[in-house]
């Protein structure tokens, strides 16, 4: 029962949300629903979270340290958990993301052999 | 942060923010609340896994373990005949370590209930060179270390004296301790009923007092409060019961009394006093504050060789006097120690093959579910995963195996008490209690981990093990390797303990029918124990009158009155005395021979029926007044004289233990018998006239028939002579003899019971791994039978294979047994190999029984249907 949206939709590989929810936190707290919104937003509406995954995940975050939750009152007037990076928060995006950015560049080497990458 | 009620407010939240984006898109509200609703999906699940986020992680082990373990509940009882015979093998093994562990416990380990027990000392004066282990202390003696030693604060002495006792009904013999009054100060007891003894009770004029232990008032008295100021006469004295003592370990001797000085005139008397030679009490102490035990064993040191050089005369030169000392809890447990380590070994052994065999039957199982494990594993469960399922398996099994184990070691705790109290009376005080769970428990805890590691995981496997597809049974290799491993492992380990029984059954066969010498089965010995001051012309006539009389009795063929019964005797009385004799010079360096000093009636040696090898024997007519004599052993004679002609020569003692002796004539020469040891050694005896050296206390009435049902006759004439008399242990010498055997008795007993148990279960073992090997090959069996391999040949084939597993498992047995026996030899030098017949013995046992449990498998090789085991796959 696909919606036709569903086909170009992609599967997030497995680890990167919560690199993603971090990234997301980046510029400020956020509620569960908000950081929904703006991976999909985002993403150009290719990556699309379950907030069967999400919710978990961000409490997994919440667990390790890396973020931090306050209670405030949402955009649509109804208490709602923000969610905030930690500075552990922080490194751990730093060295998520260089992670990511080695992966992909290995990946890319490998799918993409050109002769400039020989050298 | 809590989570859970935290997080239907976030869900809302997160509602209200979607369906307003919804709205805002232009979506109708109601459709905008339900297309939020499905898309936030399952909202259960989500909660459930966010909690699972904040659960500790063994939390979910556990409860997976839970889950695994109700499964694994349900798994057993479809397979109840190897649940059962793995229950019970565990049962066995944890059974009999918890309950030797209970005694050990008691024995070794508890702290005594004395007051700073830990600064209690116990002082022995030994004799290595004499032979002499533990020769107690003179009054004189106890006195020097009074005066001159410092880290010890105070000393409490203690003597041990037989009393008859009147009073509390029938007349009794009782053990009665002798103390001075500082010793329950130093020993740091109290009492639980009226007072103990103190220092008013010293000296000679003190009112003669008695204290019950607790043990005699529960056990005999009823635990009647109203003993307290009753009268009570114990040997000639009468003395009143001050008081009850608490719940202790008796120590040197369990007494059912102990009572001031004054009630024993003994005790009162000069030699007792005065003589350094008469060394009777036993000597505690009590470390002074400060002082270690290191410091108070080098004070007394200095004090008893300062002793030895003031007073040579009293302290044999060649008897190598020393002192030691030590804490009276070491004390106590130094000779049940070696016994119970032994125990304790063997039921360590039992259960090492406990779970051998459980891992055998737990192996075979497993490999027969391979296929079911590889499936699991496809599916995705992990190692973890299927080491828990087996954990929770083997947990459950060992569970079981403890709760029965226990159950069996609340009856074997006092089986194993009542056995380890020949060595130490502490051990009657061990009881089954919570302490057992414990044991039980890790023990079942350690078997079950050990268990659950056993099985290998088809994910470690190579990828031509059977696959989930397949599921049927094959066996690897490897897998049989590690059955075959822990078959021989049980066969090899129950050699040891069979091989070590038979020894010790060996030993026991030795004892009980050496022949003694003695006529065993006719002669019946009482004990009609006499006051020491009562011995002297009352004794003598006693004995007379009731020799004539019990002599009248239809079916007494001989009486006699002597003071040693055999055997039972053994270690009480006089020690060994240093004689001359006329004619026999002692070479240079080399001392008076050593001899057993024994009072006997006329008839003594008819009545035992001990032949007098030369001579006469003692009549009526050797009286106190009349010519000294004396009757010798043969080996006396036979060492001492030329041509063993001893008769008519001089003899006399050369001891300041017995005063100043004059020579006696030899009259005669008797056999040897050796009423010391139940296998007979040389013995030099000397006997002496009654009437001589006035003693007595054993009546010999050798008797026509049963002799037991002289007792009541015997008894009555004794009664009438002397109202008050005691009579007492009434038996046969046979059966002195098998009493005196009882602790090798229940030694091989308690052994033996622990080789049947691990015999019975290495068959069971051995069967089940053959019958095992055999099911799997079934296949195997039905090609070779199809290309003309005959039945008898299958038959054989796998009695061979059993044949294999006994012979590498006894050759293993016997190395692990010789170099368990080469190093317990290095720390205890009564270890010794055993005889080569017992060790025999117990390899044709285990052959003929592995032999057995082999035959039932091979016959089911043998019968195997050819077309049934081809189409099998």
């Amino acid at each position: 029962m696909a919606k036709p949206s569903d086909d170009r939709r992609l599967e997030l590989l497995q680890g990167t949300l919560d690199m993603l929810i971090l990234r997301t936190l980046q510029w400020g707290a956020q509620h569960g629903h908000g950081i929904g919104q703006a991976i999909r937003t985002q993403s150009d509406d290719l990556l699309k979270v379950e907030t069967g995954s999400l919710y978990p995940a961000l409490h997994r975050l919440v667990k390790r340290g890396w973020l931090k939750t306050d209670w405030g009152v949402s955009e649509a007037n109804q208490r709602a958990r923000y969610y905030r990076l930690t500075p552990a928060g922080k490194a751990q995006l730093l060295r998520e993301q260089d992670r990511w950015s080695q992966l992909v560049h290995a990946i890319g080497r490998i799918m993409n052999p050109s002769p400039a990458s020989k050298e | 942060m809590r989570p859970d009620q935290d997080f239907d407010d976030e869900i809302r939240g997160h509602m209200a923010l979607s369906v307003k984006e919804r709205i805002e898109r232009g979506e109708d509200p109601e459709a905008a609340r339900l297309a939020a609703l499905k898309e936030f999906g399952n909202v259960t699940l989500t909660r459930e896994s966010i909690q699972a986020v904040w659960r500790p992680r063994w939390v979910d082990v556990a409860g997976a373990l839970a889950q695994d373990i109700r499964i694994a509940w349900r798994s057993h009882r479809r397979a109840k005949g190897l649940a059962t015979a793995v229950v019970l093998t565990l049962a066995l093994g944890i059974g009999a370590n918890a309950a030797i562990f209970s005694v050990v416990r008691e024995v070794l380990l508890r702290p005594l209930v004395n007051r700073d027990e830990d600064r209690l000392i116990y002082i022995r004066q030994r004799a290595p060179g004499l032979g002499a282990e533990n020769t107690a202390f003179s009054v004189p003696e106890i006195d020097d270390f009074k005066s001159r030693v410092s880290s010890v604060s105070a000393f409490g002495d203690f003597s041990m004296i037989e009393f008859p006792l009147v009073g509390f009904g029938e007349p009794r013999v009782v053990q009665a301790g002798v103390v001075s009054g500082s010793y329950f100060e130093v020993m740091g007891l109290h009492p639980v009923l009226g007072r103990l003894l103190t220092s008013e009770d010293d000296g000679p004029d003190a009112a003669p007092v008695a204290v019950l232990t607790y043990r005699f008032w529960s056990n005999s008295l009823n635990r009647d409060a109203a003993v307290i100021g009753k009268t009570i006469r114990i040997g000639t004295r009468a003395a009143t019961v001050v008081g009850v003592l608490e719940p202790s370990v008796p120590y040197p001797a369990d007494t059912q009394l102990i009572a001031n000085v004054v009630t024993s005139p003994h005790h009162l008397g000069a030699t007792m006093v005065t003589l350094r030679t008469h060394r009777m009490t036993e000597l505690f102490g009590r470390l002074a504050p400060g002082a270690t035990l290191e410091a108070a064993t080098a004070e007394l040191n200095e004090v008893h060789a300062a002793m030895m050089r003031e007073h040579p005369e009293a302290y044999a030169p060649n008897g190598n006097v020393q002192l030691s000392v030590a804490r009276l809890r070491d004390q106590i447990a130094a000779p049940a120690k070696t016994v119970l380590l032994v125990l304790l070994s063997a039921a360590g052994l039992v259960f090492v093959i406990a779970c051998s065999n459980v891992a055998n039957l737990i192996l075979a199982r497993t490999v027969r579910r391979e296929g079911e494990l590889a499936v699991r594993a496809a599916l995705g469960a992990s190692t973890g995963a299927l080491r828990r399922t087996l954990l929770a398996e083997s947990l459950v099994l060992c569970g079981l195996g403890a709760v029965l184990g226990v159950l069996l070691a609340r009856p074997l705790v006092a089986v194993v008490g009542r056995f380890a109290a020949r060595f130490s009376v502490r051990a009657l005080d061990a009881s089954a209690d919570a302490s057992l769970l414990w044991i039980g428990t890790g023990l079942a805890m350690a078997a079950a981990v050990v268990l659950a590691y056993v099985p290998r995981l088809p994910i470690q496997q190579t990828p031509t093990g059977p696959g989930p597809a397949s599921g049927g049974v094959r066996i690897t290799a490897a897998t049989n390797r590690r059955l075959r491993a822990f078959a021989v492992a049980q066969i090899a380990l129950s050699f040891v303990l069979l091989a070590g029984a038979g020894a010790l059954l060996a030993t026991l066969v030795a004892l009980q029918t050496a022949n003694t010498g003695f006529n065993m089965r006719q002669v019946l010995v009482l004990d009609v124990p006499l006051a020491i001051e009562e011995m002297g012309a009352k004794s003598v006539g006693f004995s007379r009158e009731a020799i004539q009389r019990i002599g009248k009795l239809p079916g007494v063929r001989n009486v006699a009155v002597g003071n040693f019964a055999p055997w039972r005797d053994a270690g009480t009385l006089l020690p060994k005395l240093p004689f001359a004799v006329e004619g026999y010079t002692p070479a240079d360096g080399e001392e008076n021979p050593y001899a057993r000093l024994r009072m006997i009636t006329p008839g003594f040696f008819a009545a035992l029926g001990v032949p007098l090898v030369a001579g006469r024997d003692f009549s009526d007519e050797d009286r106190r007044d009349g010519e000294l004599v004396v009757i010798v052993s043969q080996t006396i004679a036979q060492r001492l004289f030329p041509n063993g002609e001893a008769v008519n020569r001089q003899l006399w003692w050369d001891t300041p233990l017995l005063g100043k002796q004059e020579p006696r004539r030899i009259v005669g020469v008797a056999a040897d018998v050796d009423d010391e040891n139940v296998v007979p050694g040389p013995a030099l005896t000397v006997y002496h006239p009654l009437q001589q050296m006035p003693a007595g206390g054993r009546l010999f009435v050798h008797t026509e028939g049963d002799p037991y049902t002289f007792v009541g006759p015997v008894t009555r004439i004794i009664r009438e002579i002397s109202a008050a008399q005691p009579v007492e242990r009434a038996s046969t010498l046979s059966d002195v003899r098998t009493a005196v055997l009882a602790p090798e008795r229940l030694n091989a007993f308690v052994f033996s019971g622990f080789a049947i148990v691990a015999l019975v279960i290495a068959v069971v073992g051995v069967a089940g791994v053959l019958t095992f090997s055999v099911s799997a090959r079934t296949r195997e069996f039905g090609v070779r039978l199809a290309v003309g391999s005959s039945r008898g040949r299958l038959l054989l084939r796998v009695l061979s294979e059993g044949a294999s597993i006994i012979a590498v498992g006894m050759a293993a047995g016997a190395v692990c047994g010789y170099a368990f026996v080469r190093i317990a030899a290095s720390y205890f030098e009564s270890v010794r190999l055993p005889e080569p017949l017992p060790i025999a013995i117990a390899a044709a046992v285990l052959v003929a029984a592995a032999v057995l449990a082999s035959l039932m498998p091979a016959a089911r090789a043998s019968r195997v249907d050819v077309l049934r085991a081809l189409q099998s796959e």
